[in-house]
Protein backbone atom coordinates (compact mmCIF):
# COMPACT_ATOMS: atom_id res chain seq x y z
CA UNK A 1 0.00 0.00 0.00
CA UNK A 2 2.70 2.40 0.92
CA UNK A 3 6.35 2.72 0.25
CA UNK A 4 7.03 4.76 3.36
CA UNK A 5 9.18 2.18 5.12
CA UNK A 6 12.48 3.71 4.10
CA UNK A 7 14.77 2.81 7.01
CA UNK A 8 16.37 6.20 7.62
CA UNK A 9 13.19 8.29 7.30
CA UNK A 10 12.24 10.25 10.36
CA UNK A 11 9.06 9.22 12.12
CA UNK A 12 9.58 5.49 11.56
CA UNK A 13 9.98 3.25 14.55
CA UNK A 14 12.26 0.36 13.57
CA UNK A 15 11.51 -1.61 16.70
CA UNK A 16 7.97 -2.31 15.49
CA UNK A 17 6.80 -4.58 12.65
CA UNK A 18 6.90 -2.98 9.23
CA UNK A 19 3.18 -2.26 9.01
CA UNK A 20 2.86 -0.79 12.50
CA UNK A 21 5.92 1.38 12.00
CA UNK A 22 4.27 3.11 9.06
CA UNK A 23 3.97 6.73 10.18
CA UNK A 24 0.83 7.19 8.08
CA UNK A 25 -0.88 4.13 9.56
CA UNK A 26 -3.65 6.27 11.11
CA UNK A 27 -4.43 7.88 7.77
CA UNK A 28 -4.36 4.59 5.91
CA UNK A 29 -6.79 3.02 8.39
CA UNK A 30 -9.13 5.97 7.86
CA UNK A 31 -8.65 5.73 4.11
CA UNK A 32 -9.54 2.03 3.89
CA UNK A 33 -12.59 2.68 6.04
CA UNK A 34 -14.04 4.47 2.99
CA UNK A 35 -14.47 1.35 0.79
CA UNK A 36 -15.56 -0.61 3.88
CA UNK A 37 -18.24 2.02 4.56
CA UNK A 38 -19.51 2.06 1.00
CA UNK A 39 -19.62 -1.75 0.78
CA UNK A 40 -21.70 -1.73 3.98
CA UNK A 41 -23.77 1.11 2.53
CA UNK A 42 -24.46 -1.07 -0.53
CA UNK A 43 -25.37 -4.11 1.59
CA UNK A 44 -27.72 -2.01 3.74
CA UNK A 45 -29.41 0.16 1.12
CA UNK A 46 -29.31 -2.04 -1.99
CA UNK A 47 -29.33 -5.68 -0.87
CA UNK A 48 -31.22 -5.72 2.46
CA UNK A 49 -33.21 -2.50 2.53
CA UNK A 50 -34.12 -2.33 -1.21
CA UNK A 51 -34.05 1.43 -0.58
CA UNK A 52 -31.72 1.97 -3.55
CA UNK A 53 -32.80 2.15 -6.29
CA UNK A 54 -35.91 3.55 -4.61
CA UNK A 55 -39.35 2.06 -5.18
CA UNK A 56 -41.95 4.35 -6.72
CA UNK A 57 -43.69 6.98 -4.52
CA UNK A 58 -46.95 6.09 -6.23
CA UNK A 59 -46.98 2.53 -4.83
CA UNK A 60 -50.27 1.00 -3.62
CA UNK A 61 -50.85 1.13 0.17
CA UNK A 62 -50.69 -2.68 0.53
CA UNK A 63 -47.31 -2.75 -1.24
CA UNK A 64 -46.00 0.04 0.97
CA UNK A 65 -47.01 -1.86 4.10
CA UNK A 66 -45.32 -5.01 2.71
CA UNK A 67 -42.17 -2.97 1.98
CA UNK A 68 -42.09 -1.37 5.42
CA UNK A 69 -42.69 -4.58 7.36
CA UNK A 70 -40.20 -6.67 5.40
CA UNK A 71 -37.79 -8.49 7.76
CA UNK A 72 -34.91 -7.56 5.46
CA UNK A 73 -35.64 -3.85 5.99
CA UNK A 74 -35.39 -4.36 9.75
CA UNK A 75 -31.97 -6.03 9.29
CA UNK A 76 -30.90 -3.11 7.11
CA UNK A 77 -31.86 -0.43 9.62
CA UNK A 78 -30.12 -2.25 12.47
CA UNK A 79 -26.93 -2.49 10.38
CA UNK A 80 -27.27 1.18 9.47
CA UNK A 81 -27.66 2.30 13.08
CA UNK A 82 -24.51 0.37 14.01
CA UNK A 83 -22.27 1.33 11.11
CA UNK A 84 -23.10 4.90 10.10
CA UNK A 85 -20.43 6.29 12.43
CA UNK A 86 -17.67 4.72 10.32
CA UNK A 87 -18.07 7.70 8.02
CA UNK A 88 -16.53 9.89 10.71
CA UNK A 89 -13.12 8.33 9.90
CA UNK A 90 -13.43 9.59 6.34
CA UNK A 91 -14.35 13.06 7.60
CA UNK A 92 -11.33 13.09 9.91
CA UNK A 93 -9.10 12.16 6.99
CA UNK A 94 -10.56 14.93 4.82
CA UNK A 95 -9.91 17.43 7.60
CA UNK A 96 -6.31 16.23 7.92
CA UNK A 97 -5.66 16.53 4.21
CA UNK A 98 -7.53 19.82 3.74
CA UNK A 99 -5.32 21.22 6.50
CA UNK A 100 -2.36 20.76 4.15
CA UNK A 101 -3.85 23.10 1.56
CA UNK A 102 -2.02 26.40 1.24
CA UNK A 103 -3.72 29.79 1.19
CA UNK A 104 -7.07 28.29 2.22
CA UNK A 105 -8.87 29.63 5.28
CA UNK A 106 -9.46 27.02 8.03
CA UNK A 107 -13.11 28.12 8.04
CA UNK A 108 -13.65 26.13 4.84
CA UNK A 109 -12.44 22.82 6.24
CA UNK A 110 -14.27 23.23 9.54
CA UNK A 111 -17.41 24.18 7.63
CA UNK A 112 -16.93 21.14 5.38
CA UNK A 113 -16.76 18.75 8.32
CA UNK A 114 -19.61 20.40 10.23
CA UNK A 115 -21.95 20.40 7.25
CA UNK A 116 -21.13 16.78 6.48
CA UNK A 117 -21.98 15.85 10.07
CA UNK A 118 -25.25 17.75 9.98
CA UNK A 119 -26.13 16.45 6.48
CA UNK A 120 -25.75 12.85 7.63
CA UNK A 121 -28.75 13.29 9.93
CA UNK A 122 -31.52 14.00 7.38
CA UNK A 123 -29.69 12.14 4.60
CA UNK A 124 -29.09 8.87 6.41
CA UNK A 125 -30.09 8.68 10.05
CA UNK A 126 -33.65 10.11 9.86
CA UNK A 127 -34.67 7.77 7.01
CA UNK A 128 -33.08 4.93 8.98
CA UNK A 129 -35.29 5.68 11.99
CA UNK A 130 -38.42 6.13 9.86
CA UNK A 131 -37.87 2.74 8.27
CA UNK A 132 -36.94 1.24 11.65
CA UNK A 133 -40.20 2.45 13.16
CA UNK A 134 -42.14 0.98 10.25
CA UNK A 135 -40.23 -2.31 10.34
CA UNK A 136 -40.51 -2.85 14.11
CA UNK A 137 -44.13 -1.69 14.52
CA UNK A 138 -46.04 -3.87 12.06
CA UNK A 139 -49.18 -3.26 14.13
CA UNK A 140 -49.27 0.39 12.99
CA UNK A 141 -52.17 1.52 10.85
CA UNK A 142 -51.50 1.39 7.08
CA UNK A 143 -51.78 5.20 6.83
CA UNK A 144 -49.03 5.64 9.40
CA UNK A 145 -46.85 3.20 7.49
CA UNK A 146 -47.44 5.22 4.31
CA UNK A 147 -46.43 8.40 6.15
CA UNK A 148 -43.25 6.80 7.48
CA UNK A 149 -42.46 5.49 3.99
CA UNK A 150 -42.86 8.94 2.47
CA UNK A 151 -40.95 10.69 5.24
CA UNK A 152 -38.14 8.17 4.96
CA UNK A 153 -37.69 8.60 1.22
CA UNK A 154 -38.20 12.37 1.22
CA UNK A 155 -35.42 12.69 3.81
CA UNK A 156 -33.21 10.23 1.95
CA UNK A 157 -33.47 11.75 -1.54
CA UNK A 158 -34.63 15.27 -0.70
CA UNK A 159 -32.04 16.36 1.87
CA UNK A 160 -30.10 18.77 -0.30
CA UNK A 161 -29.07 21.85 1.63
CA UNK A 162 -26.13 20.49 3.61
CA UNK A 163 -24.60 18.53 0.76
CA UNK A 164 -24.81 21.50 -1.58
CA UNK A 165 -22.77 23.55 0.89
CA UNK A 166 -20.35 20.64 1.31
CA UNK A 167 -19.63 20.57 -2.46
CA UNK A 168 -19.36 24.36 -2.59
CA UNK A 169 -16.88 24.56 0.30
CA UNK A 170 -14.77 21.80 -1.21
CA UNK A 171 -14.77 23.48 -4.63
CA UNK A 172 -13.73 26.85 -3.16
CA UNK A 173 -10.95 25.23 -1.11
CA UNK A 174 -9.57 23.42 -4.18
CA UNK A 175 -9.72 26.61 -6.26
CA UNK A 176 -7.82 28.57 -3.61
CA UNK A 177 -5.28 25.88 -2.77
CA UNK A 178 -1.87 27.04 -4.03
CA UNK A 179 -0.46 23.60 -3.42
CA UNK A 180 -2.96 21.90 -5.74
CA UNK A 181 -3.47 18.81 -3.57
CA UNK A 182 -6.59 18.10 -5.60
CA UNK A 183 -6.85 18.96 -9.32
CA UNK A 184 -8.92 21.98 -10.29
CA UNK A 185 -11.20 19.90 -12.49
CA UNK A 186 -12.33 18.05 -9.35
CA UNK A 187 -13.58 21.40 -8.04
CA UNK A 188 -15.59 21.86 -11.22
CA UNK A 189 -16.80 18.27 -10.85
CA UNK A 190 -18.10 19.26 -7.39
CA UNK A 191 -20.19 21.96 -9.06
CA UNK A 192 -21.80 19.36 -11.33
CA UNK A 193 -22.55 17.28 -8.25
CA UNK A 194 -24.11 20.36 -6.69
CA UNK A 195 -26.25 21.04 -9.77
CA UNK A 196 -27.48 17.45 -10.06
CA UNK A 197 -28.23 17.42 -6.32
CA UNK A 198 -30.38 20.56 -6.66
CA UNK A 199 -32.55 18.79 -9.21
CA UNK A 200 -33.87 16.54 -6.43
CA UNK A 201 -35.77 19.51 -4.91
CA UNK A 202 -39.11 18.72 -6.63
CA UNK A 203 -39.35 15.27 -4.97
CA UNK A 204 -41.64 16.94 -2.43
CA UNK A 205 -44.09 17.95 -5.15
CA UNK A 206 -44.29 15.22 -7.74
CA UNK A 207 -44.88 11.48 -7.42
CA UNK A 208 -44.24 10.42 -11.01
CA UNK A 209 -41.88 11.34 -13.82
CA UNK A 210 -38.21 12.36 -13.79
CA UNK A 211 -38.51 14.59 -10.70
CA UNK A 212 -40.11 11.96 -8.44
CA UNK A 213 -37.79 10.40 -5.83
CA UNK A 214 -37.25 7.38 -8.10
CA UNK A 215 -36.97 9.63 -11.16
CA UNK A 216 -34.33 9.72 -13.87
CA UNK A 217 -33.21 13.24 -12.94
CA UNK A 218 -33.97 13.43 -9.22
CA UNK A 219 -32.35 10.10 -8.39
CA UNK A 220 -30.44 8.31 -11.16
CA UNK A 221 -28.51 11.16 -12.75
CA UNK A 222 -27.56 12.69 -9.40
CA UNK A 223 -26.48 9.32 -8.03
CA UNK A 224 -24.33 8.49 -11.07
CA UNK A 225 -22.55 11.87 -10.91
CA UNK A 226 -22.13 11.57 -7.13
CA UNK A 227 -20.63 8.05 -7.39
CA UNK A 228 -18.18 9.27 -10.07
CA UNK A 229 -17.27 12.31 -7.91
CA UNK A 230 -16.79 10.20 -4.78
CA UNK A 231 -14.58 7.76 -6.73
CA UNK A 232 -12.37 10.58 -8.06
CA UNK A 233 -12.19 12.20 -4.61
CA UNK A 234 -11.16 8.88 -3.02
CA UNK A 235 -8.49 8.37 -5.69
CA UNK A 236 -6.99 11.82 -5.10
CA UNK A 237 -7.23 11.36 -1.34
CA UNK A 238 -5.14 8.19 -1.78
CA UNK A 239 -2.63 10.15 -3.86
CA UNK A 240 -2.51 12.99 -1.33
CA UNK A 241 -1.73 10.63 1.57
CA UNK A 242 0.84 8.74 -0.48
CA UNK A 243 2.68 11.88 -1.54
CA UNK A 244 2.56 13.58 1.85
CA UNK A 245 6.17 14.07 3.03
CA UNK A 246 6.89 12.27 6.30
CA UNK A 247 8.45 15.43 7.77
CA UNK A 248 5.03 17.02 7.55
CA UNK A 249 3.41 14.51 9.86
CA UNK A 250 4.76 16.19 12.99
CA UNK A 251 5.56 12.94 14.79
CA UNK A 252 7.88 12.95 17.79
CA UNK A 253 11.34 11.66 16.91
CA UNK A 254 12.81 8.70 18.72
CA UNK A 255 16.56 8.43 19.39
CA UNK A 256 17.11 5.72 16.78
CA UNK A 257 15.59 7.93 14.09
CA UNK A 258 17.89 10.89 14.55
CA UNK B 1 -3.23 21.07 -16.82
CA UNK B 2 -4.86 23.74 -14.78
CA UNK B 3 -2.18 26.32 -14.18
CA UNK B 4 -1.99 27.50 -17.73
CA UNK B 5 -1.22 31.16 -17.18
CA UNK B 6 -0.42 32.82 -20.42
CA UNK B 7 1.89 35.75 -20.95
CA UNK B 8 1.21 38.75 -23.15
CA UNK B 9 4.05 37.94 -25.50
CA UNK B 10 2.49 34.55 -26.17
CA UNK B 11 -0.93 36.16 -26.46
CA UNK B 12 0.13 38.67 -29.05
CA UNK B 13 1.91 35.95 -31.02
CA UNK B 14 -1.24 33.90 -30.85
CA UNK B 15 -3.46 36.78 -31.94
CA UNK B 16 -1.08 37.45 -34.82
CA UNK B 17 -1.25 33.80 -35.72
CA UNK B 18 -5.04 33.90 -35.78
CA UNK B 19 -5.42 37.17 -37.63
CA UNK B 20 -2.74 36.39 -40.14
CA UNK B 21 0.72 37.91 -40.08
CA UNK B 22 1.20 41.59 -40.65
CA UNK B 23 4.52 40.86 -42.32
CA UNK B 24 5.71 37.30 -42.61
CA UNK B 25 4.12 34.05 -41.45
CA UNK B 26 4.82 33.09 -37.80
CA UNK B 27 7.61 30.57 -37.39
CA UNK B 28 5.83 28.29 -34.99
CA UNK B 29 2.06 28.06 -34.73
CA UNK B 30 1.00 28.06 -31.08
CA UNK B 31 -1.51 25.38 -30.25
CA UNK B 32 -3.32 25.96 -26.96
CA UNK B 33 -6.68 25.82 -25.29
CA UNK B 34 -8.06 29.32 -24.61
CA UNK B 35 -8.54 29.84 -20.88
CA UNK B 36 -8.06 26.87 -18.60
CA UNK B 37 -8.40 23.26 -19.65
CA UNK B 38 -10.24 22.58 -16.37
CA UNK B 39 -12.87 25.19 -17.32
CA UNK B 40 -13.48 23.44 -20.65
CA UNK B 41 -13.81 20.16 -18.80
CA UNK B 42 -16.51 21.80 -16.67
CA UNK B 43 -18.31 23.41 -19.61
CA UNK B 44 -18.46 20.19 -21.64
CA UNK B 45 -19.71 18.18 -18.65
CA UNK B 46 -22.24 20.81 -17.66
CA UNK B 47 -23.62 20.95 -21.20
CA UNK B 48 -23.91 17.15 -21.11
CA UNK B 49 -25.88 17.31 -17.84
CA UNK B 50 -28.23 19.92 -19.32
CA UNK B 51 -28.61 17.81 -22.47
CA UNK B 52 -30.03 15.07 -20.23
CA UNK B 53 -32.49 17.58 -18.74
CA UNK B 54 -33.57 18.80 -22.16
CA UNK B 55 -34.02 15.23 -23.42
CA UNK B 56 -36.26 14.45 -20.42
CA UNK B 57 -38.24 17.62 -21.06
CA UNK B 58 -38.73 16.75 -24.74
CA UNK B 59 -39.88 13.25 -23.79
CA UNK B 60 -42.37 14.48 -21.16
CA UNK B 61 -43.64 17.20 -23.48
CA UNK B 62 -44.41 14.58 -26.11
CA UNK B 63 -46.45 12.66 -23.49
CA UNK B 64 -48.82 15.53 -22.71
CA UNK B 65 -48.37 18.19 -25.39
CA UNK B 66 -51.58 20.08 -24.55
CA UNK B 67 -50.76 20.59 -20.87
CA UNK B 68 -47.26 21.79 -21.77
CA UNK B 69 -48.59 24.12 -24.44
CA UNK B 70 -51.03 25.61 -21.97
CA UNK B 71 -48.20 26.25 -19.53
CA UNK B 72 -46.04 27.77 -22.26
CA UNK B 73 -48.81 30.14 -23.30
CA UNK B 74 -48.97 31.53 -19.77
CA UNK B 75 -45.31 32.66 -19.96
CA UNK B 76 -44.45 36.12 -21.21
CA UNK B 77 -42.56 35.72 -24.47
CA UNK B 78 -41.71 39.43 -24.52
CA UNK B 79 -40.01 39.27 -21.16
CA UNK B 80 -38.17 36.10 -22.19
CA UNK B 81 -37.03 37.70 -25.45
CA UNK B 82 -35.92 40.85 -23.63
CA UNK B 83 -33.85 38.74 -21.23
CA UNK B 84 -32.31 36.91 -24.21
CA UNK B 85 -31.24 40.22 -25.74
CA UNK B 86 -29.81 41.31 -22.37
CA UNK B 87 -27.73 38.17 -22.01
CA UNK B 88 -26.55 38.17 -25.64
CA UNK B 89 -25.45 41.81 -25.32
CA UNK B 90 -23.71 40.97 -22.06
CA UNK B 91 -21.86 38.13 -23.81
CA UNK B 92 -20.80 40.47 -26.60
CA UNK B 93 -19.45 42.96 -24.04
CA UNK B 94 -17.47 40.21 -22.31
CA UNK B 95 -16.06 39.10 -25.69
CA UNK B 96 -15.03 42.72 -26.41
CA UNK B 97 -13.48 42.87 -22.94
CA UNK B 98 -11.35 39.85 -23.81
CA UNK B 99 -10.31 41.51 -27.06
CA UNK B 100 -9.33 44.67 -25.19
CA UNK B 101 -7.38 42.59 -22.64
CA UNK B 102 -5.41 40.93 -25.42
CA UNK B 103 -4.49 44.42 -26.65
CA UNK B 104 -3.55 45.32 -23.05
CA UNK B 105 -6.19 48.08 -22.89
CA UNK B 106 -7.05 47.26 -19.32
CA UNK B 107 -9.14 50.31 -18.46
CA UNK B 108 -11.39 49.74 -21.44
CA UNK B 109 -11.53 46.01 -20.68
CA UNK B 110 -12.68 46.74 -17.13
CA UNK B 111 -15.40 49.12 -18.31
CA UNK B 112 -16.71 46.56 -20.82
CA UNK B 113 -16.68 43.85 -18.18
CA UNK B 114 -18.55 46.07 -15.74
CA UNK B 115 -21.25 46.77 -18.34
CA UNK B 116 -21.48 43.06 -19.18
CA UNK B 117 -21.83 42.18 -15.50
CA UNK B 118 -24.48 44.85 -14.94
CA UNK B 119 -26.58 43.36 -17.72
CA UNK B 120 -26.17 39.98 -16.02
CA UNK B 121 -27.55 41.47 -12.79
CA UNK B 122 -30.49 42.98 -14.74
CA UNK B 123 -31.17 39.52 -16.17
CA UNK B 124 -31.40 38.08 -12.66
CA UNK B 125 -33.69 40.86 -11.44
CA UNK B 126 -36.09 40.38 -14.36
CA UNK B 127 -36.08 36.62 -13.83
CA UNK B 128 -36.86 37.09 -10.12
CA UNK B 129 -39.70 39.49 -10.99
CA UNK B 130 -41.09 36.92 -13.45
CA UNK B 131 -41.07 34.27 -10.73
CA UNK B 132 -42.72 36.64 -8.28
CA UNK B 133 -45.60 37.30 -10.67
CA UNK B 134 -46.05 33.57 -11.27
CA UNK B 135 -46.02 32.70 -7.55
CA UNK B 136 -48.40 35.58 -6.69
CA UNK B 137 -50.88 34.17 -9.19
CA UNK B 138 -50.96 30.90 -7.19
CA UNK B 139 -48.13 28.41 -6.75
CA UNK B 140 -47.99 26.94 -10.25
CA UNK B 141 -45.52 24.15 -9.44
CA UNK B 142 -48.43 22.23 -7.96
CA UNK B 143 -50.33 22.42 -11.22
CA UNK B 144 -48.34 20.12 -13.43
CA UNK B 145 -45.08 18.94 -14.87
CA UNK B 146 -44.46 21.97 -17.10
CA UNK B 147 -44.00 24.38 -14.21
CA UNK B 148 -41.68 22.00 -12.39
CA UNK B 149 -39.51 22.06 -15.51
CA UNK B 150 -39.92 25.84 -15.79
CA UNK B 151 -38.78 26.53 -12.23
CA UNK B 152 -36.07 23.86 -12.37
CA UNK B 153 -34.49 25.04 -15.62
CA UNK B 154 -34.76 28.76 -14.91
CA UNK B 155 -33.63 28.16 -11.30
CA UNK B 156 -30.56 26.17 -12.30
CA UNK B 157 -29.78 28.77 -14.94
CA UNK B 158 -30.21 31.53 -12.33
CA UNK B 159 -27.64 29.70 -10.19
CA UNK B 160 -25.26 29.50 -13.16
CA UNK B 161 -25.64 33.23 -13.87
CA UNK B 162 -24.98 34.03 -10.19
CA UNK B 163 -21.84 31.87 -10.26
CA UNK B 164 -20.88 33.61 -13.51
CA UNK B 165 -21.16 37.00 -11.81
CA UNK B 166 -18.81 35.79 -9.07
CA UNK B 167 -16.35 34.64 -11.76
CA UNK B 168 -16.66 37.98 -13.63
CA UNK B 169 -15.97 39.81 -10.33
CA UNK B 170 -12.78 37.75 -9.91
CA UNK B 171 -11.82 38.57 -13.51
CA UNK B 172 -12.48 42.27 -12.81
CA UNK B 173 -10.20 42.16 -9.76
CA UNK B 174 -7.54 40.43 -11.87
CA UNK B 175 -7.78 43.18 -14.50
CA UNK B 176 -7.44 45.80 -11.79
CA UNK B 177 -4.03 44.50 -10.79
CA UNK B 178 -1.26 46.60 -12.28
CA UNK B 179 0.47 43.54 -13.67
CA UNK B 180 -2.71 41.81 -14.85
CA UNK B 181 -0.67 38.79 -15.85
CA UNK B 182 -3.30 36.14 -16.17
CA UNK B 183 -4.97 36.34 -19.55
CA UNK B 184 -6.03 32.70 -19.17
CA UNK B 185 -8.31 33.73 -16.32
CA UNK B 186 -10.09 36.37 -18.42
CA UNK B 187 -10.51 33.79 -21.17
CA UNK B 188 -11.84 31.16 -18.74
CA UNK B 189 -14.37 33.70 -17.41
CA UNK B 190 -15.50 34.52 -20.94
CA UNK B 191 -15.83 30.80 -21.79
CA UNK B 192 -18.07 30.28 -18.76
CA UNK B 193 -20.18 33.36 -19.52
CA UNK B 194 -20.76 32.21 -23.10
CA UNK B 195 -21.86 28.79 -21.81
CA UNK B 196 -24.44 30.50 -19.57
CA UNK B 197 -25.62 32.41 -22.63
CA UNK B 198 -25.85 29.27 -24.76
CA UNK B 199 -27.84 27.46 -22.07
CA UNK B 200 -30.29 30.33 -21.83
CA UNK B 201 -30.90 30.36 -25.59
CA UNK B 202 -31.82 26.66 -25.45
CA UNK B 203 -33.98 27.11 -22.33
CA UNK B 204 -35.72 30.11 -23.91
CA UNK B 205 -36.44 28.15 -27.09
CA UNK B 206 -37.68 25.09 -25.18
CA UNK B 207 -39.82 26.79 -22.55
CA UNK B 208 -41.06 29.96 -24.23
CA UNK B 209 -41.11 29.27 -27.96
CA UNK B 210 -41.42 25.57 -28.78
Amino acid sequence: MNSAAVPASPGIDLSKPRMLSNPKLDQWICFWSIPVFYVLFGIIFVIFGRIMPPPTPAMATADIVAFMTSPYLSIAVVLLAMSLGIYALNSGLMLTQMKRMEGVSPVLRYGYIAVLGVGGLPGCLFPGYMFALGAFRPEYDAHIQVMLYELGFLCFVGSLGCFIIQYTLFAIAVFLDKRQLFPKWLAYFSIWTLVTELVAAPVFITQTGPFAWDGLLAFYQGTIIWVAWQTCLTFYLFKAIKEQPIEELGLPMRPNEL
Amino acid sequence: MSNSSFTYEQASQFTEHLQGPSGSAPDKPIARVPGQAAMWFFVVGDLWIFTCYFACYAYDRAQEPMAFLQGQLSLSQDLGAFNTVLLLTSSLLVALCLKATRKQQHTQARQLLLMGGTLGVCFLLIKAAEWYVKIEAGLPVMSGQFFIYYFMFTGLHFMHVSLGLVILTLVYLELKKATAGNLAMVEAGAVYWHMVDLLWIIIFALLYLM
